[in-house]
C-alpha cells in the first residue's frame, strides 16, 4: 500500500514542481531564434566551415556558368536549372548563364555548394520561404543574389537552475 | 493466403470480431494489424506491412556514390546517421581507405547524438499511446535542446547528410564543447524528474510490468536485434562485438546494459538506460578527440572497384546493415538494406498472444517500430 | 447566392443581426407607444414610467428573479451551468498545458486566449453533421440533446443557497442518484446507433465503468445520510453548521473523489475514450455541433459532481458573511473542480480489468468501513 502513495506522491511532487518552471516554448512570429550563419565551402582545403543550410546566395561577379552544381544537384533534387542573363556578357562567364533554383524541389544539402570551385554559391540563414503561389518559389538569379534581410529579436536558449527556456 | 479484407470469415463463437489496426488509426502509424478479438481478448494477429514502400533500393541504383547520401537518408529522418554510416564504410572498405581519425571521433559523436534524439522522440510517443499526455510533452521538448546541438555542427536538425564517404563534410566550431556539457548537466537533472513522473509511476508499472515477454531462446531465434534483444537478457552490441569506426579506443565496456526480464517495462527500461550511457560515450570522445583534417580528397566522380561487402553497425533501433555489390562503375549496381524495424515484425505475434486489447498499443510501440523504414 | 466561405457566413450572420437590432426598435416602439397610450389593452406595468423612474424597478426585478422561468433558465439554472462549463473547459488548457511547461491557447482574444471558446464555438457551427450510411438515425441525431437534458436535470436538484434553487423535494439526493442511473444506456444507445466496431467496444467499456463506480458512490452518500439524517439535500447542507463533514468521513470523501473521477471518464479511468486504442470510443463518428453539443454535456456533468461534492462534505454555502452565500458555494466548487483537473497531469490510463477490479473489491470494501466509522460518528455527534 505504502508503494502506491509513496509512487503517486512522487508524480503530484514533480507536476507541481513543473508549475514554477519556466516554459520552454518559443513565441515563434514575435519572436525568432539566433542560429549560426550559413554554410560556406573552401575549395582550396576542401572542407566545409559549419553554418545553417538555408536559402542560397550568388555572388554573380565569381560565376562562370561552369554548371557543375547543376550536374551536382541532377540525381539529388534536379531543382538547378541554368538560365541565359540580359546584361552584357562579363569578362568571367562568356555564356552568360546562371543557376537558377526551384525551392519546391530543393532538399537543402548542399552539395551544390560543395561542387563549385570558385566561391560564387554560398548558403545564407534565412528560412522563411514560403509563399502562396509555386511559381514565386522558384528563384531567379537575380532574386539569388539579394542577400536577405537582418532578423531583429532573437532570442537564445538560456539554461538557468531548474528550467530551459528561450529568452 | 489471408484474404485481406476486413471482415474475416469468422467461424465459431458470436463475440468475436475482427478489427483492422489499420493505416488510418492513431495507434499505429502507416502499419496495419489485423486482430481478431474474442471479448476483451486477442486471439489471432497478422501484421499487414507495406503500406509506404517506394522502391528505394531500386532508385539507389541511378544515383552516384555521393549523390545517394541524402536519398538514402529519407528513410528515418529523425537517425540520419544511423543508416548513411554503413553506407559510408562499406565504400570505404570496398576501395581499401579509412577515413582520418578525427572524422572518426566526429561520426561517433554524431551517431550518439542520433541515437539520443531518436530514443527521446519514441519515449515522447509512449506517452499518448499509455494515455499520459506530460509524457509526450516534456521529452519533446528538451529534444530541442539537442537537435540544436546537431544543428550546430550539421547544418539541419533532421537529414543533414554529414557523413560522406572519405569523412564527414566540415568540422565542428569551436563553442560546441561548451554548450554540449551544460546541455548534458541540465539533462541529467532532467531524467531523475523523467523516472519520478513517467518510469516509476504505480500505473505505469502495472500496465507494462510482466506483458508482452519475449523469452532469450525465442528472441534468438526470431533474430530481434538491438535493445529489443538485450532487453531479453542477451548481451550483443555490435560496437562490441565487431568494433566499427574506433569505438575500441573508447572502452565502452560497461556503457551497455542488459536487462533480464524481457517485457515490455525492460524494453522501456533499457532506452531510459542507454540515454544516460551514450552522453557518457559522448563525453568520453569530446575528452580523446586528436586533431587533424576530417576527409579524405576525391578529385572527379568516385568509382568503387568491383566487389561484393556486407557491413553493419549499431543504429538507434537495432542492427543496421548494408551489402553492396559495384561493379566498377560511377553507380552502385545494387544495393540492399537490412532494417533492424523489418527485424522486430517476427516478435509481435508471440508477445501480444492471449493479451487485452488495451495491451496491444504498449507492445506494439515497445518494439520501436517505424514503418517508413521497415518498407523502405 | 450560396454561402462558400466563412467570411461570408460570417457577414450574412452579422447582416441579420444588424437590421434586428436597428429596425425592429424603430418599428415597434411608435406601434407600442400608440397601443398604450390609446387604452387599447391593459398593461400591469408601465414601461415608460419604469425607464423613467429606475427606482420602481428593483422590487419588480426581485420578483422576476424569484420567478421559476428565471431560475430554471438563466441563475442556478441552464446559463450558469454552461459559463462555468465553458470557463472550466479553457482554465483546464491552460493548467495543463502549465504543467506540460507549454503555452495553452495564445491568440484567440488580446489577453492570453481567453476567447478562445467562443472560437471554438464558431469553428464547430461551421463544420458539417456527417450522419454514417448504416446509422440508426433517430437515435443518432437525438442522442447528443437527450445526454443534455438529462444532464440538466440532474443540475436542478442542487440548491446553491438557502432560497437559490430549481427545485426542492424531501427525497432530493434519491434523485439525483435516480436521474444518475440513466448515463449508461444513453452512452449504450450512442455507441450502439453509430455502427462502428470501435464505437461499439467503446460503449461497452463505459457501460461496465458507470455501472462499477455507481455503488460506491452510493454506498458513501448513506453514510451522510446517517450523520445528516434527512435525504434532503437542504436539510443536509443545513445540519454541517457545526463541523463539515469531510472531518469525520474523510475515507468517504476520498471513495467520492475516486468514483467520480470514474464516473465522469476522466484519466486515469479514460478508457471509454482511449485515443489510441479505440479511436475515440462512443464518440468517434459524432462531428461538427453533435460534438460540441456533447462537451458541453460532459463539462455540465462535471459541475454538477462537484456540486454535489460540496453540498456533502464542504457545506454548502456556509461561510463568513462578507460575501453572499451563492459565491462561497461556487468558490467551494471551483476548487473541487481544479482538484479534479489536477490527475490529468501525471497519470496514464488504466486498463480495464483493473478497473473493474478496483470498483468492485476495494472501493465497495473501504466504503463499508467507512459506513462503520459514519455510524460510531453519529452516535458521537447525537449524544
Amino acid at each position: 500500500m505504502s508503494y502506491y502513495f509513496n509512487g503517486f506522491y512522487k508524480a503530484l511532487r514533480a507536476a507541481l514542481k513543473a508549475l514554477v518552471t519556466k516554459r520552454i516554448t518559443l513565441r515563434y512570429p514575435d519572436v525568432k531564434l539566433n542560429i549560426a550563419p550559413g554554410y560556406e565551402y573552401d575549395p582550396k582545403q576542401g572542407v566545409g566551415l559549419p553554418g545553417f543550410k538555408g536559402r542560397h546566395i550568388l555572388f554573380i561577379d565569381k560565376c562562370t556558368g561552369c554548371q557543375l552544381c547543376s550536374i551536382a544537384c541532377e540525381n539529388i533534387a534536379q531543382c538547378i536549372e541554368m538560365v541565359k542573363s540580359e546584361e552584357t556578357p562579363s569578362a568571367a562567364n562568356k555564356k552568360n548563364i546562371f543557376p537558377q533554383i526551384d525551392f519546391g524541389n530543393c532538399v537543402f544539402c548542399g552539395f551544390c555548394v560543395d561542387a563549385c570551385p570558385f566561391y560564387a554559391i554560398y548558403m545564407t540563414d534565412d528560412y522563411e520561404l514560403s509563399s502562396t503561389e509555386k511559381s514565386n518559389l522558384i528563384f531567379t538569379p537575380k532574386q539569388l543574389a539579394t542577400p536577405p534581410k537582418r532578423k531583429e529579436d532573437l532570442v537564445d536558449i538560456k539554461i538557468k537552475g531548474r528550467s530551459a527556456y528561450h529568452d | 493466403m489471408i484474404n485481406l479484407s476486413v471482415e474475416f470469415d469468422i467461424k465459431g463463437k458470436p463475440s468475436t470480431l475482427s478489427l483492422s489496426i489499420g493505416p488510418q488509426h492513431p495507434g499505429s502509424g502507416h502499419f496495419r494489424l489485423i486482430i481478431t478479438v474474442d471479448g476483451d481478448i486477442i486471439t489471432d494477429i497478422y501484421p499487414d506491412p507495406g503500406y509506404v514502400h517506394r522502391g528505394t533500393e531500386k532508385m539507389a541504383e541511378y544515383r552516384d556514390y555521393f549523390q545517394n547520401i541524402p536519398h538514402l537518408e529519407r528513410p528515418i529522418i529523425i537517425d540520419s546517421t544511423g543508416i548513411t554510416l554503413p553506407f559510408c564504410l562499406a565504400i570505404e572498405k570496398l576501395m581499401d581507405k579509412e577515413a582520418p581519425p578525427r572524422a572518426q571521433y566526429l561520426r561517433i559523436i554524431m551517431a550518439e547524438l542520433n541515437r539520443i534524439i531518436s530514443h527521446l522522440y519514441w519515449l515522447g510517443i509512449y506517452g499518448p499511446f499509455l494515455g499520459h499526455t506530460t509524457m509526450f510533452m516534456w521529452p519533446m521538448g528538451d529534444r530541442e535542446l539537442f537537435i540544436d546541438l546537431a544543428e550546430m555542427i550539421g547544418g539541419q536538425r533532421v537529414t543533414f547528410a554529414y557523413t560522406i564517404p572519405g569523412g564527414v563534410r566540415n568540422d565542428m566550431p569551436e563553442n560546441f564543447k561548451d554548450k554540449a556539457l551544460k546541455i548534458f548537466d541540465h539533462f541529467e537533472r532532467r531524467l531523475k524528474e523523467y523516472d519520478d513522473i513517467f518510469i516509476n509511476n504505480p500505473i505505469t508499472d502495472k500496465r507494462t510490468k510482466g506483458i508482452g515477454v519475449v523469452k532469450k531462446a525465442d528472441a534468438i531465434d526470431i533474430g530481434l536485434t538491438g535493445p529489443n534483444l538485450r532487453a531479453s537478457n542477451v548481451k550483443s552490441d555490435i560496437r562490441l562485438d565487431e568494433p566499427y569506426c574506433l569505438y575500441d579506443e573508447l572502452d565502452i565496456k560497461n556503457n551497455i546494459p542488459v536487462l533480464s526480464e524481457g517485457d515490455c517495462w525492460a524494453r522501456m527500461m533499457i532506452r531510459r538506460i542507454e540515454l544516460h550511457e551514450s552522453m557518457e560515450i559522448i563525453k568520453k570522445a569530446l575528452k580523446r578527440i586528436p586533431d587533424g583534417s576530417v576527409k579524405l580528397p576525391f578529385r572527379g566522380a568516385v568509382r568503387v572497384p568491383e566487389g561484393k561487402i556486407f557491413v553493419r553497425t549499431e543504429a538507434a533501433r537495432g542492427v543496421m546493415g548494408y551489402y553492396l555489390i559495384s561493379d566498377g562503375g560511377k553507380t552502385p549496381y545494387r544495393v540492399k538494406l537490412s532494417v533492424p524495424s523489418f527485424r522486430s515484425i517476427p516478435g509481435m505475434p508471440i508477445a501480444l498472444k492471449n493479451v487485452r486489447i488495451g495491451d496491444m498499443p504498449p507492445i506494439y510501440w515497445s518494439f520501436d517500430y517505424w514503418p517508413v523504414e521497415a518498407d523502405k | 447566392m450560396p454561402i462558400e466561405t466563412f467570411e461570408q457566413f460570417i457577414k450574412r450572420i452579422l447582416t441579420i443581426v444588424f437590421w434586428l437590432l436597428i429596425i425592429a426598435p424603430m418599428i415597434l416602439a411608435p406601434i407600442l407607444f400608440i397601443v398604450i397610450e390609446s387604452g387599447l389593452i391593459e398593461f400591469p406595468i408601465n414601461p415608460y414610467a419604469l425607464i423613467a423612474a429606475p427606482d420602481l424597478i428593483m422590487p419588480i426585478q426581485l420578483e422576476l428573479m424569484a420567478s421559476s422561468f428565471f431560475k430554471v433558465v438563466v441563475f442556478p439554472g441552464f446559463t450558469t451551468a454552461a459559463l462555468v462549463a465553458t470557463v472550466m473547459i479553457l482554465f483546464e488548457r491552460k493548467f495543463l498545458a502549465k504543467i506540460n511547461l507549454r503555452v495553452g491557447p495564445l491568440y484567440a482574444g488580446k489577453f492570453e486566449g481567453f476567447l478562445q471558446p467562443i472560437a471554438d464555438l464558431f469553428k464547430l457551427i461551421s463544420k458539417e453533421l456527417i450522419i454514417p450510411k448504416k446509422a440508426d438515425k433517430t437515435f443518432f441525431v437525438a442522442i447528443p440533446f437527450m445526454l443534455f437534458a438529462v444532464v440538466s436535470a440532474l443540475l436542478s436538484v442542487i440548491p446553491i443557497g438557502p432560497s437559490t434553487y430549481v427545485a426542492r423535494s424531501p427525497i432530493s439526493l434519491l434523485i439525483f442518484f435516480a436521474i444518475m442511473g440513466f448515463f449508461p444506456i444513453i452512452v449504450l444507445l450512442a455507441a450502439w446507433s453509430s455502427s462502428n466496431k470501435f464505437s461499439f467496444i467503446g460503449g461497452l467499456r463505459a457501460l461496465h465503468q458507470m455501472i462499477s463506480y455507481e455503488i460506491p458512490l452510493i454506498l458513501v452518500a448513506v453514510s451522510v445520510v446517517i450523520l445528516s439524517g434527512s435525504l434532503d439535500l437542504y436539510q443536509i447542507v443545513i445540519a454541517q453548521k457545526t463541523v463539515w463533514f469531510i472531518i469525520p468521513m474523510f475515507l468517504g470523501a476520498c471513495i467520492f473523489y475516486v468514483a467520480s473521477l470514474a464516473e465522469l471518464e476522466r484519466i486515469p479511468f479514460d478508457m471509454p475514450e482511449a485515443d489510441t486504442e479505440i479511436v475515440a470510443g462512443w464518440l468517434t463518428e459524432y462531428s461538427g455541433m453533435f460534438f460540441g453539443v456533447i462537451q458541453l454535456a460532459i463539462y455540465v456533468k462535471f459541475y454538477a459532481l462537484s456540486a454535489l461534492f460540496t453540498v456533502l462534505f464542504l457545506g454548502g454555502w456556509s461561510g463568513p458573511g462578507i460575501l453572499p452565500p451563492e459565491a462561497w458555494f461556487l468558490m467551494k466548487t471551483l476548487i473541487v473542480m481544479v482538484f479534479m483537473i489536477i490527475p490529468r497531469g501525471f497519470n496514464p490510463r488504466i486498463r480495464i480489468d483493473m478497473m473493474v477490479k478496483i470498483g468492485w473489491k476495494y472501493l465497495i470494501l473501504i466504503s463499508i468501513i467507512n459506513l462503520l466509522i459514519a455510524i460510531v460518528a453519529a452516535s458521537i455527534l447525537s449524544g
